[in-house]
């Protein structure tokens, strides 16, 4: 099918530079998202009476605190975890599988496979009827717990961390690693000191997209864990579907987002996040 | 040496197993237990059996939340792809002044938990008298799933051959023309993928959604979690089997474009 003569006036077409469209998607972000957020921002400062700080003493008190500081708890844990299992299967895909295309399709499976139904699926398996209970007799306190919610996350998320590690280790030149092995070193100095250090841009970049994706879980907890397990996205929804208090609400979610952003910042000068979330 | 790299292989052979086990073992739970006969969510040993799906068909409620989710997700899908391959094309084909930084915001959707979306855009639309319901699930959506769009074709466009473009304005097309004869067809693989990615995540997002749908309007995923605060049953299971197949079929679309 080939588009001809399309009626575009000529004065529209001069004008449709690729600026122009740069234009209108940051705009429709803007407007769509941005202010969005900004609004929120507004409101946690309740500027339609009562004291400005009023919500961030609250937010930072009590149990919304906890939620807090246990968000960001659960976010390293997971993050850590998760960095030595990918990195191990990230490691055996890449040098030792036979059919590396197989073996990486099934990484990506679980993409396709929205988060509300695999947290559903580990509930399942350690649910009192599920068969981790018909093997070993009792679910050993690994559902409603923070076990439950790490496990879970773990394996939500897996799959972001094991993406980019593999990308990197596949660009390791093999004959940088068959050089270590003529000059004598091992298969673990090889290892230690040619392969972990070239596939480093590779687990910082898992580290942040898991660090991100777990602290602002709303699922994992909500499913897999306790009334004691409650994270930052299950105080903010509560606080406004149960409490309908939205000043609160914001109050929070400015507080994570800044605490996060703190935090993304200060990698960002050691690696791009942008450069980092285009390796997905 | 030979027995040393055995050995190595075995062991990392174990922690690969254990790690596709924790990836993929959700997945395979929730489809064996939909076909239980049994009234609770266990793997069927003895026999299986299709009651629960056959449940799912009398449930006129759910029937209609999957038709739309189902509707969200194409306009999702046919929203995100425009603005975000749009939005691509401009980042790749012109030079503006902080371009990194501003592709930079392009992805700020990704970084910023649902829960937060779901809050401000609920918000706005209320003060935009939009209110929840379909639209503010749509637009919702779109903001979610723009980043994908955006760096997958974004991804494509770099390594599109531009000469190709030349000889066809050389042979007389307009610029627009050459674009849309020329630089869409070959980069549509990309785009149709983007696309079914932005459907699937529309189609399964629960956290966001959760905060924008309004009682006449509720999607699939809504239902499955409100579902599952009232005890686990087969009948989740077979439900979320259905999104599964949905799922699998897009991922199925996807790689067959992308040959």
């Amino acid at each position: 099918m080939i588009v001809k003569n399309l009626p575009i006036p000529k004065r529209l077409s001069t004008r449709m530079t690729s600026r122009t469209l740069v234009v209108i998607g940051l705009g429709w972000l803007g407007v769509f998202f941005i202010v969005p957020l900004l609004m929120l921002a507004m409101t946690s400062l309740n500027l339609d009476g009562g004291a400005v700080w009023e919500n961030y003493a609250v937010a930072l008190s009590g149990v919304y605190i906890s939620a807090i500081v246990r968000s960001f708890y659960y976010g390293l844990v997971t993050t850590a975890i998760s960095l030595i299992l990918a990195y191990a299967l990230a490691y055996y895909i890449v040098f030792y599988s036979e059919n590396e295309r197989f073996m990486l399709g099934l990484v990506i499976l679980p993409f396709w496979v929205a988060y509300i139904i695999r947290y559903l699926g580990i509930q399942l398996f350690f649910s009192p009827n599920g068969p981790f209970v018909d093997v070993f007799g009792s679910n050993m306190g690994l559902l409603f717990s923070t076990e439950g919610v790490i496990i879970g996350l773990t394996s939500a998320l897996l799959p972001f961390a094991i993406l980019p590690i593999y990308n990197s280790l596949k660009s390791i030149d093999q004959e940088l690693i068959n050089a270590s092995y003529t000059l004598g070193a091992g298969s673990y100095r090889t290892l230690v000191s040619i392969i972990f250090p070239l596939s480093l841009s590779g687990v910082v970049a898992a580290a942040i997209i898991e660090f991100i994706l777990a602290t602002g879980s709303f699922l994992g907890p909500a499913l897999l864990g306790g009334p004691g397990n409650t994270m930052i996205a299950n105080i903010i929804a509560t606080t406004f579907r149960a409490g309908f208090n939205i000043e609160l609400a914001s109050a929070i979610a400015i507080i994570y987002t800044v605490i996060l952003t703190t935090v993304l910042v200060t990698f960002n000068s050691v690696v791009n996040i942008g450069e980092v979330l285009s390796d997905l | 040496m030979t027995t040393d790299r055995f050995l190595r292989r075995s062991g990392l052979l174990s922690v690969a197993v254990f790690v596709y086990a924790v990836l993929l073992v959700p997945i395979v739970v929730i489809i064996l237990t939909s076909f239980t006969p049994r009234p609770f969510p266990t793997i069927p040993t003895r026999g299986i059996s299709f009651e629960w799906y056959l449940a799912l068909l009398e449930n006129s409620q759910l029937i209609g939340a999957l038709g739309v989710s189902l509707v969200i997700a194409a306009f999702t899908s046919v929203t995100s792809g425009t603005l975000g391959t749009i939005t691509a094309f401009g980042f790749v084909r012109s030079d503006i002044p902080y371009k990194e930084t501003l592709s930079t915001l392009m992805l700020l959707p990704l970084m910023i938990s649902p829960v937060i979306t779901g809050l401000a855009l609920v918000r706005f639309a209320g003060q935009l008298r939009i209110g929840s319901g379909f639209v503010a699930v749509v637009l919702g959506h779109t903001v979610l799933t723009l980043p994908y769009v955006f760096l997958i074709v974004r991804a494509e466009l770099v390594t599109f051959d531009r000469e190709l473009e030349s000889a066809s304005r050389i042979l007389g097309a307009g610029p627009v023309e050459s674009v849309f004869n020329i630089t869409l067809p070959v980069i549509s693989p990309a785009v149709i993928s983007s696309m079914l990615i932005a459907f699937v995540v529309s189609f399964g997002e629960f956290t966001a959604t959760q905060f924008l749908v309004s009682s006449g309007t509720t999607t699939v995923p809504v239902i499955i979690y409100t579902m599952t605060r009232s005890g686990l049953n087969p009948q989740i299971s077979a439900l979320s089997t259905v999104l599964i197949g949905v799922m699998f079929v897009a991922a199925l679309v996807s790689g067959l474009v992308n040959r």
